[in-house]
Parts: C-alpha cells; sequence; structure tokens
C-alpha cells in the first residue's frame, strides 16, 4: 500500500473529475495517467477535484486509478453540473490552493466551463490538445493542439501565469489499470457554495432520435462528390447494410442532394471514430479529414491517384468507385 | 483561507467516520484487554466484507459484549447478531438496536456504513450517528494505513 | 430585445493552403468569410427581432478588412455595426479578445439583453470567447443551442450534449453559443448586399475608444502564445494499389478479412 506524506507544499497538478457517464469517465482516468506521468517530471502530486453527490464511488476510483489526492465537495447542490455554479467554485479552490497544472476533458462540458473558469482566473487555456509534454529547460507545460483543421499542429505555453489550463482530446493519453491496492489522501475544503439560479436545468434526456448512430457504429461507408448519381449512392447503403455499418457523407456529396445533412461528416459535421472507414469518392478535402482522422483503419477508392485522401489511407485503391462497388457487393453478397 | 477537513481514502473499500471516507480506524484501544474499543479494519482486495471488532458495554458500565471479526466472542448482554443483506446487526433484549453495519457494493469498491450510538465503561459517548455514517469522540485513530495487527511482536 | 452578434471574418478555410516553408497560411487570394456559425448566430437574431422586436448590434474584433464582413452583416439585417480595431488588439488570444469584445459590449446604451456567438470558428476552433465574454460580464450562459423559445422574461433554449438534450431556462441578460442545427441562415439580398457597401455607416472604436491599455489587449493581454508551429506527422502511409477492379476488389476483400470484418473463407467460424 502505497504510504502519502502531508506535503502542503507540493506542485499540484490538478484534473477535474467528470464522472457522469461512462465516456466522460474513461476521460478523466486517462488524463490521471496522463498527469502522473507529468507530475513525476515536476515533482508534483496529483489532485483529482470531484464535485457533486454522493460521490464516494468516484473518489474511489480515481485513486485506483492514480489520483495522489482527491479533493472532494459534496453537497446537493452541486448535482448538476452547472458552469456558473462550478465555476465560482473551483475558482475559489484554484485560487487558494494554487495548482501548478489543471486539466479537463475536452467534452463539451470540459469546452465550455474550462474557458469560463480561465478567464475568472484570468490565466491561459489551450483547447483539444492531442499531446503534453514538459519541457525539460523551462519546465513549462507544452500544449500541442491543432491548428486549421489539423494540418498543423501548434505548441502553445502558458508563460507567467498560473495554473496552465488545458482540455484534452478524449482518447488521446491511455488510463493505468485499476489497482485495488492503492491508497490516497482526501481532502474535504470548506467552502461556500453559491448556485447560481439564473440558469435552470429544466428537464435532461438521452436523445430520442437515432442520431448517435455514426458516431457508435464500428463500420463507416463515406460517399463522396465523386459518387455520380443517388442510385449509385444506394450502393453505399447496400454495402454498409452487409458490413453492418453506417453510411456518412461529404458536404459536396450532400451539397449535390445524394444524400441528407444529417449524414455529414466533417468540420461541419459529424466526427466518427470507427473500427473500419470506406471512403469513395471523396477527394480528401481537409474540412472533411478532420471529421474521420480518428478512424482505425481507412481504405479509400477514388479514381486519381494523386487525391489527397490517399494520404491519410491506409489502404487506396484507384479505380473506378462504381465498377468496384458493383462487383464488391455481387461478391459479399455470395459469401454472407 | 480555505480549511479542509482530510483524511485518507482506499481505493477498494472505505467507511463513513466524522463525515469522511477512511478506509479503516479505531475509537479506545483495541490493544487494552479490558476497555472499550470498536475497531472497523482495513478490507483486503482478498476480501467482500469489512472486519468490525468491539468491547461494547451498556449505560451502567456492564460488558454487554465482544466481537472478533464480525462474530461474537463472548455475549455476557445476551444480544441478537443478524445477518443482513448487506452485512449485519446486533440487537439487545430490550429490543435497542445497537449497532448496524451495511455495505454498499460499487463497480470496483465497496462502501459501509456504521450506524451506532455506543457508550465506553465510563457511560461516555463514543460512537453517534452523522449523516451516513458515524462520529466518534475521544481517544481514536480515524485511518489506519495497514490492516490492524492485534498482536504486538 | 437589444441583441447583440459577435462575428469573426476567418479565412474561408476548405481553400487555404499552406506555406510549407514558412509554417504559415497562404492568405493572398484566399477569400474571407464571416464565420458560419456566426451567421447562425445572425440569422437566430434577425428571428427573435421579427418575434420581440428590439436592435441587433454586431461586432467583430478584426483587421480592417474585417469591415466587409460587418456591411454583409448589416446586409443580413444588423441595425448597427461597430468594428474593434486598433494595431494593439494583434496577437491576441483569447482571454485579450474576450476582454476587448466584453468591454465594448458593457460600453453599449442600453445593455444587450443577449449576446449571441457562434460556438466556435473553422480557424481557431477554441469555442472560448463566448464563455470568456459571459464570465467578465457576469452573464449566464449556454452554449451549442440549437432551439430557442421565449418565455417572459427569460428564454428556454435546448441543445444537444454528451448524448443528451437539455433543455434550460435562463434569464436574461445572458450569452448563448449556437450550432449548425438553430437555423439556415437567408441568402442576402444583392440590394441589401449593395446598399451596405454603399451607404451604412460601420462605426469604428480602438484602444483608446474602449478606454483600454496596451497591456490589457494584443500580446500583452493575452497568456497563451504559441511557441512553435510545425506540419503534423502523416498519420499513415498504407499501400496505394492499382489494377482491374477483379484485382481491387480481392485486395480490398483480403484486407477485410485481415480486420476482421469478414471471416476467412473455409476458416474457422
Amino acid at each position: 500500500m502505497k504510504k502519502t506524506e502531508m506535503n502542503s507544499h507540493s506542485k499540484g497538478i490538478w484534473v477535474f473529475g467528470d464522472y457522469r457517464h461512462y465516456f466522460q469517465n474513461r476521460v478523466t482516468l486517462q488524463l490521471i495517467a496522463k498527469a502522473n506521468t507529468l507530475a513525476q517530471r515536476l515533482g508534483a502530486e496529483v489532485t483529482v477535484v470531484v464535485l457533486g453527490e454522493q460521490v464516494h464511488q468516484y473518489a474511489m476510483e480515481y485513486v485506483a486509478h492514480g489520483a495522489d489526492v482527491v479533493m472532494v465537495v459534496d453537497h446537493p447542490s452541486l448535482k448538476n453540473f452547472q458552469v456558473e455554479t462550478y465555476s465560482r467554485l473551483v475558482a475559489a479552490l484554484v485560487e487558494d490552493y494554487r495548482p501548478e497544472v489543471f486539466l479537463a476533458g475536452a467534452t463539451p462540458f470540459g469546452r465550455e466551463f474550462f474557458p469560463r473558469l480561465a478567464k475568472r482566473l484570468k490565466t491561459g487555456l489551450s483547447t483539444d490538445c492531442i499531446a503534453l509534454e514538459v519541457d525539460a529547460e523551462t519546465q513549462l507545460l507544452l500544449q500541442t493542439t491543432p491548428a486549421f483543421g489539423g494540418e498543423l499542429l501548434a505548441e502553445v505555453i502558458t508563460q507567467n501565469h498560473r495554473p496552465q489550463m488545458a482540455t484534452v482530446h478524449p482518447g488521446v493519453f491511455e488510463e493505468r489499470i485499476h489497482d485495488s491496492r492503492a491508497v490516497g489522501r482526501i481532502i474535504y475544503p470548506e467552502v461556500d457554495i453559491h448556485p447560481d439560479e439564473r440558469v435552470q436545468l429544466v428537464c435532461s434526456r438521452p436523445e430520442q432520435s437515432k442520431k448517435g448512430y455514426l458516431e457508435n457504429a464500428a463500420v463507416v461507408i463515406v460517399g463522396g462528390r465523386g459518387i455520380g448519381s443517388g442510385e449509385q449512392f444506394q450502393s453505399l447503403f447496400d454495402l454498409a447494410e452487409l458490413l453492418q455499418g453506417e453510411v456518412g457523407a461529404t458536404r459536396p456529396a450532400v451539397r449535390a442532394g445524394l444524400t441528407g445533412e444529417d449524414r455529414l461528416l466533417g468540420q461541419t459535421g459529424k466526427s466518427v471514430k470507427p473500427r473500419l472507414l470506406i471512403t469513395v469518392g471523396t477527394s480528401g478535402a481537409l474540412q472533411y479529414t478532420t471529421g474521420i482522422q480518428g478512424s482505425e483503419t481507412i481504405i479509400a477508392i477514388n479514381r486519381d491517384a494523386q487525391a489527397p485522401i490517399f494520404k491519410i489511407a491506409d489502404l487506396g485503391l484507384v479505380g473506378d468507385a462504381h465498377s468496384i462497388l458493383t462487383l464488391l457487393l455481387e461478391k459479399l453478397r455470395k459469401r454472407l | 483561507m480555505i480549511i479542509h477537513r482530510e483524511s485518507l481514502i482506499g481505493a477498494y473499500h472505505n467507511y463513513l467516520v466524522n463525515n469522511m471516507l477512511s478506509p479503516g480506524f479505531f475509537v479506545g484501544d483495541p490493544h487494552s484487554q479490558d476497555d472499550f474499543y470498536f475497531l472497523a479494519d482495513i478490507m483486503l482486495p482478498e476480501e467482500v466484507v469489512p472486519a468490525i471488532s468491539a468491547r461494547l458495554f451498556d449505560r451502567q458500565g456492564l460488558l454487554l459484549l465482544e466481537l472478533k471479526r464480525n462474530s461474537l466472542a463472548e455475549n455476557q448482554g445476551h444480544c441478537t447478531l443478524e445477518t443482513t443483506p448487506g452485512g449485519f446487526r446486533i440487537v439487545c433484549p430490550s429490543d435497542e438496536l445497537l449497532l448496524e453495519v451495511n455495505t454498499q457494493r460499487f463497480a470496483n469498491g465497496y462502501l459501509t456504513r456504521i450506524k451506532a450510538q455506543l457508550y465506553d465503561g465510563s457511560n461516555i459517548l463514543r460512537i453517534e450517528p452523522l449523516h451516513e455514517g458515524v462520529q466518534v469522540y475521544g481517544q481514536a485513530c480515524l485511518a489506519l494505513d495497514a490492516p490492524f495487527e492485534f498482536h504486538k511482536r | 430585445m437589444d441583441i447583440v452578434v459577435c462575428i469573426k471574418q476567418v479565412p474561408d478555410v476548405p481553400n487555404i493552403r499552406l506555406d510549407k516553408h514558412r509554417m504559415t497560411i497562404i492568405r493572398e487570394g484566399v477569400e474571407s468569410i464571416i464565420n458560419p456559425l456566426d451567421c447562425v448566430a445572425l440569422e437566430a437574431a434577425v428571428d427573435l427581432r421579427e418575434r420581440q422586436g428590439g436592435r441587433i448590434t454586431v461586432l467583430s474584433m478584426g483587421p480592417p478588412q474585417s469591415e466587409e464582413a460587418l456591411r454583409e452583416a448589416l446586409a443580413f439585417g444588423a441595425d448597427q455595426a461597430i468594428l474593434l480595431t486598433d494595431p494593439a488588439f494583434g496577437g491576441a488570444d483569447t482571454l485579450a479578445t474576450s476582454h476587448v469584445l466584453a468591454t465594448a459590449i458593457s460600453m453599449l446604451k442600453p445593455f444587450p439583453d443577449l449576446v449571441l456567438c457562434g460556438k466556435q470558428t473553422i480557424d481557431s476552433d477554441t469555442g472560448h470567447v463566448g464563455p470568456q465574454i459571459a464570465e467578465e460580464l457576469d452573464l449566464p450562459q449556454v452554449c451549442g443551442v440549437n432551439e430557442i423559445h421565449l418565455q417572459g422574461d427569460s428564454l428556454v433554449v435546448k441543445r444537444l450534449y454528451d448524448g443528451f438534450l437539455d433543455t434550460f431556462r435562463v434569464n436574461t441578460p445572458a450569452l448563448l453559443t449556437v450550432s449548425q442545427e438553430l437555423s439556415s441562415p437567408h441568402h442576402i439580398p444583392l440590394a441589401d448586399l449593395e446598399r451596405a457597401f454603399s451607404d451604412r455607416e460601420i462605426i469604428r472604436w480602438g484602444l483608446k475608444d474602449l478606454s483600454l491599455k496596451p497591456e490589457e489587449v494584443g500580446l500583452g493581454g493575452s497568456a497563451t502564445r504559441v511557441w512553435k508551429l510545425h506540419k503534423a506527422a502523416p498519420k499513415r502511409r498504407g499501400e496505394v494499389v492499382t489494377g482491374s477492379p477483379q484485382s481491387l476488389v480481392e485486395h480490398l476483400i483480403r484486407k477485410l478479412e485481415a480486420l476482421s470484418i469478414l471471416d476467412e473463407e473455409n476458416g474457422n467460424e
């Protein structure tokens, strides 16, 4: 069992503990793992901040996954993650405990909470980081974020303001294995809570529509402008059905009326990270590929050997989409 | 300047004492031969129930019972130990609830809530309910970092 | 209802090209547009004005050429346009940018009932500025709104968030950032556009007009800075295959088997 020492002068690397649903909690665990790496470099300890009501099990889970300290504020009025209430409370904690670094997941909540908090603290924030390192010389946190649709990477630093804040792209870091033998410290700060009455959550319900279907699919088939007609676009749906996948489209394909806006992938549409993505008749424009670059495997079909899409594909087939799809469907139907 | 209360927290199992999580605690002196004590021991990852040991007295200062890791070793007070879905409870002949131990299971861990109002041999209140757990008074260790060893070498 | 819409002129990112040697964006010849989500915000403002009456003020912080975007916004239906421009504002991160915008908003008389922003921009994509303006002006915020309804003195708004559809009641004044689904921006009639470029006035405010000090704005007022910029490493370098449709399909099917998307033929089930 880990013996922790009382060290109030230790530098702090804080992680915001978002535990609400499975996905968000996983991101928190990923951040705790990365925070530990950063903590080693900085001689710091990792504190996870947990706000809410009846949060005991989450506090325990964070210790199991590497937190040195969990800081808990447990109160009924904190049950809903409310941006204004949380900003005020967490800012008071930060101003008192003065962490060096503060991380949160770049989930929708993180992306609206952390900017407000950073502003309140008048400090710097970088968003949707895909890498974090400690610079050997300056001991500053190097925050790498994608710029201009992901073609460039910007390394951002916060030189003179503290804490150095960053939200991190989900899935970039890997969580540590659960350690049942871990022991940590738990701190219960006595703070005033000022619930902000100006915003009231009236109701919250899981989406009724099938809107999550594209994001949840293991296989995604995407059609671009290279698909000649609505009829040919139908063959993508046939292929998706055979492979138990879903169909997406690029902006030019949607504009051409080949399918609806709800299937749009890319910067102004959805982002998907399926196991397999087959992209057909798409040239590979940046504002499309940012929506698919998280896919595990990308197979591209395009008649133009120079199309940029081939630069991000694991397998590229240069040929006529229509012929390839027709033949593929024929062969698959025979064996499935 | 923000003040805070502090305790230890175990990844696997905790009790609720003085409104804080704690992997294990004791009140009084568990090493003593004749005096009041209450020990909620650390639960190891191989175990699934917390081990509670205690030497309990009534309001008149008479020894009621001795509990050794959830079993009655002595029972002058003729109390009843009943198992419950989440743990166990000890009831006096007068039907008064002496002690209740309830363990909740999470996906990856356990939380034990104790309900008790206990006095030592001098009729001083040592343990009473507080929110979902207990508040303890007097000589106590609020957070164990290792399982308690009864037999000192 | 007095509404402020914050807009940003951005390069038309899909058509952007990279100067690979100097690691910068080639702006020459690249069209500038109003950030698409800001157009959605403008449309929502126009819609609300139709229902409630009031005035729409559009604000933008940027170099002098951002004036084009403001003229377009006037043609879109804004009543008043203010360009916040000053050499001192350059090099700002979102902390400094939100400070300039919030200061300008606080100077408006009357103080607006509602501030609208696009949820994020297509160039920097942070989504910070809305929440940071809200914090500075102490306004309640809801981000990513896709529906707005009026209910007395408050607004009832909805947004899709982490798999949940949330409904909020918000007191005004408030700040909302909008998402794509909120509205479809209408086409601006050519006559309105022409009038915006010839007749309409753009108010310009600089550092002095906002009573700000140089260290509060631009690079000096920023907490973050870009230390290095480099090309993203190509993530994959797969094989590119040519041949007859038959051979290509064979190749594809073998790949699907290798990925366990298909069971291998005559193999173990």
